[in-house]
């Protein structure tokens, strides 16, 4: 593990420019950021910031756009930005999960297959028949957890835009990743739930030593993580921290 | 483990495989259904085509050869040959109960060896049966054993049992025999067959039903004359016969007693081929053992003498009998089961030679015979068949090739509907393989599900081709098989299990290269652009 003053996420000089036919719309210039092990960081940023499109391009979904300086995402000593194929499908798959603005759950499986879906891409069609009662078990038990054990058999399209959230934080913590990326997942929750759902993330961050980059517009999200980070012009403008590390 | 689960979801979940299915299904079971009937008739014919002709024919036409008996003494020694008949095919007129002339073929067989080496027997129409076939569905068939009923025996024609004449008459047949109406006693018969003289009527039971000729004279008026050939018809048969070098001489006429009348399932065989006692037609054609007058020059080179017709002075001539032996055109042989008819072929050639070299000079040479299996015989009507089958095949295939572009297109469109499903898994770290795995995988089952269907529903549909057809006659009227019109009485309905094989694995391949190229562009896509796909 690496030592507290090692971040384990790096960011450095991150660009990403859409292409819209001849059009450039370029959303990030210069993006630099670094997080501790154990750290819970908020980002702040107005919409169309480039919250979402950040986050993607740290949880390795998408490519950063080439500029002059070298851009790296390094996390837990490896450069994601220059990855190939193969081991960005296993960083995706084993040591990221990801909470998505829109939720993106499957309309055709119920929501414990939601859930243990994760795990089925991770460990494959072997290695999942072996885990799949301990991953069946742990699914439930944070769907318990969330408040949604009487609704394992659903389909997730049954299910009201707070309880498909659930789900889908469910879903990104089912592998135990070690970098939770969180794009404002407590947005539809009314804020009993929404600090019911922060409290299980926070024990999972003592229990796991997980990291959580988190995107809220909700200043009361905002002030129970570490540090908060805003995002303007493309670039990180603010970097406040509350809090230390507990690590 | 992620891509059976979503398999199965996405099955049971929508319309679209479902067609997809079914599409693929409905292909199968054409192609199956036309393959199989096509094939079924190809078989059909060709085991009708080669009822009269054996497996393999050691043939030397018009003249003919001698001392057949020694070959066939010889080929049935041989291992692998079965049988060997002696045949002479030949031409003649034949005059029909109506006065109509017709050139025929003409065959002398021996009915005894004849039986031996080909299926003649089963051919005779003119014998009991059972039960009626099975699109007579009224029994107006003549030839089934009823019992007798006293009541409707003379109202109604049909009720009366005639079964022990028929199996006079095909006793008669099989011995190419029939009782001289006057004396009662036996004397050699000839078989026709039973379309060769137009008095029977086919009718659309697939049956034959007996009709008086009507003989037109000069004065615009017409005789009938009552006449069912077995019992009392005859032909008269012209033919002409042969000098000793196979050269025509002068025209030979008798008249031929029918026995009985052969249906082989080959129109053309049924509608123009005669038999005729081997022995009869060899005394009609000269080709019978016969003493002739031999001369030969003395060996005193000083004797003379003088030629009775011109007056003039020749050497000497010596007069001798000398025996010329009975002559075939062929001898045709049936290979031992189990033995390809190339075979008994090469066995028949090796046998030949053997009997060219015991007989020197007076046979043909082992080099200059021809030797033809049944496949040769009837080269054209096969070929011109398969061909038939091949066109009818490629055309159905075409259409059926539109099912891989209908598999593809119902699958590119629920890979574009599932686009964000891909993006989601994608995002969760699904590799590009393990996508295209999902969408091949899901293309297979497709395929699997459609082929079994679909070649379960063709096996149903082949194997209960007639009566559905019977059905589709009675109730909708239409009938396409009409046994007026089509040799067979039943529309031919075997599967082949290969045929069947080979089906099965290309309606789930069709479907596997379906899905293939939908799934290679959805699992190449962007997980980010994957999951803002509206
Ligand atoms: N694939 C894309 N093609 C073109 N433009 C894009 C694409 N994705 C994002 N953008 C643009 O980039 C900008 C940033 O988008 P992003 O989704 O990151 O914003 P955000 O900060 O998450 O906003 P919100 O708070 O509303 O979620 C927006 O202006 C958006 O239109
Ligand atoms: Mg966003």
């Amino acid at each position: 593990m690496p030592s507290a003053t090692t971040p384990v996420l790096d960011v450095r000089n991150v660009h990403k420019t859409y292409k819209l036919g001849r059009v450039k719309v370029p959303v990030l210039h210069g993006v630099d950021l670094t997080m501790d092990h154990g750290q819970w960081t908020a980002i702040l940023g107005s919409s169309g910031s480039g919250k979402s499109t950040l986050l993607h391009l740290i949880g390795g979904l998408d490519r950063t756009t080439k500029s002059s300086n070298a851009t790296t995402i390094v996390f837990d000593g490896r450069d994601v930005a220059s990855m190939g194929k193969g081991a960005l499908d296993r960083y995706r798959s084993s040591e990221v999960g990801f909470v998505f603005q829109f939720y993106h759950l499957l309309p055709e499986l119920s929501v414990l297959e939601n859930v243990t879906v994760g795990a089925m891409i991770r460990y494959g069609r072997l290695g999942y028949m072996s885990k799949r009662k301990e991953t069946e078990d742990r699914a439930k038990d944070l769907l318990d957890r969330f408040g949604l054990s009487h609704r394992l058999r659903h389909r997730s399209k049954e299910l009201s835009g707070g309880e498909r959230q659930r789900v889908a934080i469910a879903r990104a913590l089912i592998n135990e990743p070690r970098l939770l990326l969180a794009d404002e997942p407590t947005g539809n929750l009314d804020r009993k739930t929404g600090d019911a759902i922060l409290d299980v993330l926070a024990e999972f961050r003592a229990q796991h030593g997980l990291t959580m980059l988190m995107v809220t517009h909700d200043q009361h999200v905002a002030k129970r993580a570490d540090r908060v980070i805003r995002l303007i012009d493309g670039r990180v403008q603010t970097d406040e921290s509350q809090v230390q590390s507990p690590f | 483990m992620y891509q059976s689960l979503l398999t199965r979801k996405y099955l049971t979940s929508k319309i679209m495989p479902l067609l997809a299915m079914a599409a693929v299904m409905l292909s199968v079971a054409t192609i199956l259904i036309t393959w199989s009937i096509m094939g079924g008739f190809l078989n059909t014919l060709l085991s009708s085509g080669r009822v009269m002709i054996g497996d393999v024919a050691v043939v030397w036409p018009n003249v003919g050869f001698a001392h057949y008996d020694d070959l066939i003494e010889m080929l049935e020694d041989t291992e692998g040959i079965e049988a060997a008949s002696p045949v002479i095919e030949s031409f003649g007129m034949v005059k029909l109960p109506n006065d109509q002339v017709e050139l025929m073929q003409v065959k002398g067989v021996d009915p005894a060896s004849f039986s031996r080496v080909t299926s003649f027997e089963d051919t005779l129409w003119w014998h009991p049966i059972e039960k009626p076939t099975s699109k007579d569905r009224d029994g107006e068939d003549l030839r089934i054993i009823r019992v007798n009923d006293p009541e409707t025996k003379d109202i109604d024609e049909s009720a009366n049992d005639y079964s022990a004449i028929f199996t006079e008459m095909e006793k008669n047949g099989k011995l190419m025999q029939r009782p001289n109406p006057i004396t009662g006693a036996m004397e050699p018969a000839g078989l026709i067959g039973i379309e060769l003289t137009g008095l029977n009527d086919r009718t659309g039971a697939g049956i034959y039903a007996p009709m008086n000729p009507i003989i037109p004279n000069a004065s615009g008026g017409y005789e009938s004359d009552s006449v069912f050939m077995p019992s009392n018809g005859s032909i008269g048969l012209t033919v002409l016969s042969l000098d000793s070098d196979g050269r025509p001489v002068d025209p030979v006429t008798r008249t031929i007693p029918v026995a009985n009348e052969f249906q082989t399932g080959i129109y053309e065989v049924d509608s123009s081929l005669v038999l005729v006692r081997l022995d009869l037609l060899q005394k009609m054609l000269r080709m019978d053992q016969a003493e002739r007058v031999v001369r030969t020059e003395s060996t005193d080179p000083f004797a003379f003498e003088r030629d009775p017709q011109t007056g003039e002075l020749r050497p000497k001539m010596i007069e001798s009998i000398g025996i010329d032996p009975a002559r075939v055109t062929s001898v045709i042989v049936r290979g031992a089961d189990g033995v390809d008819a190339n075979d008994t072929r090469e066995i028949v050639k090796q046998v030949y030679a053997r009997f060219a070299h015991k007989h020197p000079g007076e046979v043909p040479s082992e080099h200059i015979i021809m030797l033809r299996t049944w496949e040769d015989t009837n080269r054209t009507m096969i070929e011109a068949v398969k061909k038939e089958t091949g066109l009818v095949l490629f055309i159905f295939g075409i259409v059926s090739f539109t099912t891989v572009f209908l598999v593809l297109a119902i699958f590119w469109s629920m890979a574009s509907e599932k686009t964000r499903d891909i993006g989601i898994l994608r995002a969760l770290g699904a590799s590009t393989l393990g996508i295209t795995w999902l969408w091949v995988r899901y293309g297979a089952v497709i395929g699997l599900v459609g082929s079994t269907l679909g070649t379960a529903l063709g096996t149903i549909i082949v194997i209960n081709i007639n009566g559905i057809h019977g059905w589709m006659g009675q109730t909708l009227g239409i009938v396409i098989w009409d046994p007026r019109v089509y040799y067979f009485v039943e529309i031919p309905r075997e599967v082949e299990v290969s045929k069947a094989l080979i089906v099965f694995v290309v309606g789930i391949l069709t479907c596997i290269l379906g899905a293939l190229i939908p799934a290679l562009h959805s699992a190449r896509m962007d997980p980010v652009k994957a999951l803002r796909f509206e």
